[in-house]
């Protein structure tokens, strides 16, 4: 596993098992949130964001959303601390 | 003649997420006949707790603190554990979303184990491996045990 940075298209690019790996070890938590009953988690990794979507929550992931876009933080903004961005918003 | 059942394991947890306490309840509901899981919302509930425990009440095996917490998060909590004497050796890991150089230099600091919060399935398999691998040796011993059954 390498721990260089990638872009946001060689990470798609990368097989499920992979990404999973890179999120869990390089991945900032942002926040968290319900769509429903679903749970929500985004993760910052390197200059892009990971959503992950679960189908039961850290155990069976329904599906990912990657974006460069900081649009994606907006329904997050709330749980974001000042500064934690790139910086230090553990989870 | 009548047996008493040897005192189990106290683990204690302290997050504010409640779905990570039933995620967590679930991974060592497995270890239920040796181990008791204590769950609190913050650091101050979870201090007010040891400090309640009588001189002869079984002592926690197993402290783990979520980082990010209200009141008091798990970086001040284990450094609060650290300074009183009666609690100062007993293991403590931080669970985390996020895998930061810096908190695991600090985890180290303190003496603390350091485990990365699952994202999927098959880490939720080695969680209870990775935590129990900061208890004493013969609380892995019964682990492993009771795994072997």
């Amino acid at each position: 596993m390498t721990k260089k940075a990638i872009g946001l298209s060689e990470y798609n690019e990368l097989s499920q098992d992979q990404q999973f790996e890179m999120v869990h070890h390089d991945g900032v938590y942002v926040g968290k949130r319900k769509v429903g009953k679903q749970i929500v988690v985004l993760f910052q990794l390197y200059g892009f964001y990971v959503e992950v979507y679960y189908k039961h929550y850290r155990k069976h992931v329904d599906h990912t959303i990657t974006s460069d876009s900081t649009d994606i933080l907006q329904p997050y903004i709330d749980q974001i601390q000042v500064g934690s961005i790139g910086n230090n918003p553990e989870k | 003649m009548t047996k008493s059942l040897p005192p189990k394991h106290l683990v204690l947890y302290a997050d504010d997420d409640t779905d990570d306490h039933a995620l967590i309840r679930e991974a060592f509901d497995e270890f239920s006949s040796l181990i008791e899981l204590i769950t609190f919302v913050d650091g101050v509930e979870l201090l007010r707790y040891i400090e309640s425990l009588a001189p002869l009440q079984p002592q926690p095996c197993l402290i783990i603190l979520d980082v990010n917490m209200p009141l008091l998060d798990g970086k001040q909590t284990l450094r609060r554990l650290r300074e009183m004497e009666e609690f100062k050796a007993i293991p403590v890991v931080l669970f985390t979303t996020s895998t930061l150089p810096s908190e695991i230099a600090f985890a180290k600091a303190y003496d603390a184990g350091f485990v990365t919060k699952p994202l999927h399935a098959r880490q939720i398999h080695l969680l209870v491996d990775q935590f129990v691998e900061h208890c004493s040796d013969d609380i892995k011993e019964n682990i492993k045990r009771q795994r072997g059954k």
